[in-house]
């Protein structure tokens, strides 16, 4: 276990939605600390309470039991240390890409120039340069998900919180993608939470995984991932990774199968006779 | 904290009015209308005629279409009915043809025009172009053409609601998913089988909006050339109503107009969602 | 394929459209001429032509095109102002506008331009009852897109706003009504090509005005080929005022 003062800690989450089918727990009791400079992946078939856990970790979902405290505040609401990537298409299609990065700055009130500037240096990181004036209409999809992780980072967040931000993207992009991200992270030692159904994309990026069951989501169990750092998407053909796919997806495939038999039984086939 | 919770459900708590916040505020606003109006109406501020009060409204609405003014023969029966009715009967009979006429044509030259690329790309243009024109200043041509009678007035009806229909019957044969086309061909289906089992059931929506929307304009177009040059229909009362100064007739015409007009958009809005 | 080649094909079909339909103004001219069609209800496609001279010298087609055109100009900018904000007042409350949405599209449906003879009781044969049914009968898309446009906002986008701790009035400005803006502009587009043609129209009816009141006038002289005349300039301003709005609307959405 890291020896570190923890910068993230979940206490006791249970969120309980009322359903036409009656109360559904989303997430029972999940409890987890994130260190400073750590990559931790939340991962879990679909239905298991993910995105639950994501809205609530950003602030953006009340009405849950237990805790959620940064720095040992406890958040109410979005909290100024936590930035979110969403999954869905989020830039501003109004806005140049410059623009879109320098949001934050520009609610913080960045003088115009400052801003611009601060906000180059991050499309730099993002490895958009160039970029800087053309609107998203004109770039493709995993553009589009650099400049609104460049917007998030902008804001230099203490805590980097992301819902399978890559989900729309194909698996090459993916990859390389997430070369992006090793490098980033490693770049600026950010603290990264990441939330995602994907087992070669967790394995690569992260130092530990939590497994979540199927609804209600629990923990089901924590893996630390020893593979060396600095990585990159050369990892995926290594030995090691290729055994830590495998023992995660052995809990995952257990989960994922409820999952899949429950949308079944709700659907309601008829029975053949 | 912010709820984005979105199958939390609030329930009702025991002994809830029957009327939904949404009903009551309705009330209130048509409450304040009506009153607003009342105090034009009775203040004079504006020529008294201008803005009857309700009552009066209300007594013009009873007599328009209550009291039998007008003696009709039908099948060898005498019968006494409000005017209105006959009014509405010429009007509606103009438009139906109109838009059956211009509906079927729109149709057919949309289905063309939507399966041929050339065709499309050599012709739809002037279609799109001449679409937001004002098609009343043609009433002169189609008097001459057809006459002073109900024709020149279901030709004004025709006119106007082809092009929204051969605009959406095109535009809705482009948007059918081009496997289901391919599934057609490969059962072999002959051109009609094509159109009837295939294009048409795939098109209902846009066509159903285009023809919502052929109604409206045939409707507009047909009561707008019977208010210039008619001597029945609904058009006519209007301006009837103006020639004579009877303002209260007006309004009841005018209302009358509106709810039925929106009371037949909605029910083909109805239709279009099956 | 070459650059050429390419846009010869593109060519192509319109060419054959606008040859068809020279060549059917040429058979008109023929079939009229020999006599098969009757040239008292359609005239010489060149009597037409001819006419369009006369109408330009002695029919001040100038100080009525602009007259047509400031009562477009003054109902569209009534409709714009009005429009837009009364869809952000429906919008900011949400029982106001589920109150009253259905109500405004209801009304969108109405033919609303038969009103015409009460505003000409109210104001009298004059330019404001004309621009005053085009801003009533054209409002109703204004604010129904307005409304669209706001209530449309992406929920990701709002949830971003969240996430950075945007404050109301900041969440409004920065993010919905820019994100709405496109399909206000459709709304206002919309509207302004309403007005126009019931501007025209009514201008028609009533017998004042510019361009409309030109094809009354010369329609009840008898004056035929000055009639079609006159309409195909209304249909001329009207297909310019349409790709003009076009192409402005296009301009003025980036990346689209």
């Amino acid at each position: 276990m890291p020896a570190a003062d923890p910068i993230l800690v979940v206490e006791n989450i249970v969120k309980r939605f009322e359903t036409q089918d009656g109360v559904l727990t989303a997430v029972d009791d999940v409890s987890f600390n994130v260190v400073p400079g750590e990559f931790l992946s939340v991962i879990g078939p679909s239905g298991c309470g993910k995105s639950t856990l994501f809205n609530v970790i950003g602030g953006l979902m009340g009405g849950y039991d237990g805790r959620v405290t940064v720095g040992g505040e406890t958040i109410r609401g979005p909290h100024a240390s936590i930035g979110m990537i969403f999954q869905e298409e989020s830039t501003f299609p109004w806005r140049t890409v410059i623009d879109n990065v320098a949001f934050p700055l520009e609610i913080a009130g960045m003088g115009k120039a400052e801003r611009i500037e601060r906000g180059r240096h991050f499309i730099d990181l993002v490895g958009l340069n160039g970029f800087e004036r053309r609107y998203p209409a004109e770039l493709s999809g995993g553009m589009r998900q650099r400049v609104s992780m460049a917007r998030t980072l902008a804001s230099e967040p203490k805590i980097l919180l992301m819902d399978e931000p890559f989900a729309a993207l194909d698996e090459q992009t993916r990859l390389l993608l997430g070369d992006k991200v090793l490098q980033i992270q490693q770049d600026l030692k950010q603290t990264t939470l990441l939330i995602t159904h994907n087992l070669t994309e967790a394995v690569q990026l992260s130092d530990r995984i939590l497994v979540m069951t199927y609804r209600p989501g629990k923990l089901k169990r924590l893996v630390e991932i020893k593979l060396p750092r600095p990585r990159t998407s050369e990892i995926v053909s290594s030995d090691d990774f290729g055994r830590y796919v495998a023992q995660i997806w052995s809990d995952l495939r257990e989960e994922a199968t409820k999952g899949l038999k429950d949308d079944e039984a709700r659907r309601g086939g008829e029975k053949s006779s | 904290m912010a709820q984005t919770g979105h199958l939390t459900r609030t329930s009702m708590a025991a002994g809830e009015p029957w009327l939904s916040p949404v009903t009551r505020l309705r009330i209130i606003i048509l409450g304040a209308v009506i009153g607003t109006w009342e105090l034009v109406a009775a203040s004079g501020l504006l020529l008294r005629d201008v803005v009857p009060s309700t009552l009066t409204i209300g007594r013009a609405l009873v007599e328009l279409l209550g009291h039998p003014d007008l003696k009709v023969t039908l099948a060898g029966y005498v019968l006494w009915i409000p005017a209105f009715y006959w009014h509405l009967y010429v009007t509606v009979s103009e438009v139906a043809i109109g838009l059956v006429i211009g509906g079927t044509m729109g149709l057919a030259v949309g289905l063309l025009l939507g399966a041929n690329p050339f065709l499309a790309k050599a012709f739809e243009r002037f279609l799109y172009y001449l679409g937001p024109t004002p098609k009343i200043v043609f009433f002169p041509v189609m008097i001459m053409w057809f006459g002073v009678g109900p024709e020149s007035k279901i030709a004004m009806g025709t006119l106007s609601c082809f092009f929204p229909i051969v605009l959406s019957a095109a535009a809705g044969m482009r948007q059918i998913e081009s496997v289901l086309i391919r599934v057609g061909r490969s059962f072999r289906l002959n051109t009609w089988q094509m159109v009837t089992k295939i294009y048409l059931p795939a098109m209902r929506e846009p066509i159903v909006n285009g023809v919502r929307l052929g109604m409206g304009v045939a409707m507009i177009g047909t009561l707008l050339a019977e208010t210039k040059l008619s001597n029945k229909g609904v058009g006519f009362m209007i301006i009837d109503a103006y020639n004579t100064f009877d303002m209260p007739r007006m309004y009841a015409v005018l209302l009358t107009l509106f709810v039925i007009a929106i009371g037949a958009n909605t029910l083909v809005g109805r239709a279009s969602r099956g | 394929m070459s650059a050429g080649a390419t846009i010869r094909r593109e060519a192509v079909p319109i060419v054959f459209g606008v040859a068809c339909l020279l060549a059917l103004v040429a058979l008109i001219e023929v079939l009229i001429r020999m006599g098969w069609i009757n040239p008292f209800i359609v005239p010489k496609p060149t009597d037409i032509v001819m006419s369009f001279e006369r109408i330009i010298m002695e029919e001040n087609i100038l100080p009525r095109f602009f007259l047509t055109c400031g009562e477009a100009l003054m109902a569209s900018l009534m409709l714009s102002v009005a429009g837009i904000s009364i869809g952000v007042l429906l919008h900011r409350s949400r029982i106001v506008r589920l109150a009253t949405e259905t109500w405004v599209a209801a009304v969108a449906s109405a033919p609303l331009v038969l009103m015409y003879p009460l505003f000409l009781v109210i104001f009298g044969r004059s330019a404001w009852t004309i621009i005053m049914i085009a801003f009533v009968s054209a409002l109703p898309p204004v604010i129904l897109k307005t409304l669209e446009g706001l209530s449309g906002t992406r929920p990701v986008l709002i949830n971003v706003g969240r996430s950075f701790k945007l404050t109301p009035s900041q969440l409004y400005w920065k993010i919905l009504f820019p994100s709405a803006l496109p399909t206000i502009f459709v709304g206002v587009r919309l509207g302004m090509i309403f007005a126009l043609i019931n501007i025209v129209g009514v201008e028609f009816l009533i017998n004042f005005g510019g361009l409309g009141q030109l094809v009354n006038e010369l329609a009840e002289r008898y004056d035929l080929p000055g009639t079609y005349a006159a309409i195909c300039f209304v249909i001329l301003v009207s297909v310019l005022f349409f790709i003009g709005t076009e192409r402005i609307e296009r301009w003025l959405r980036p990346g689209t």
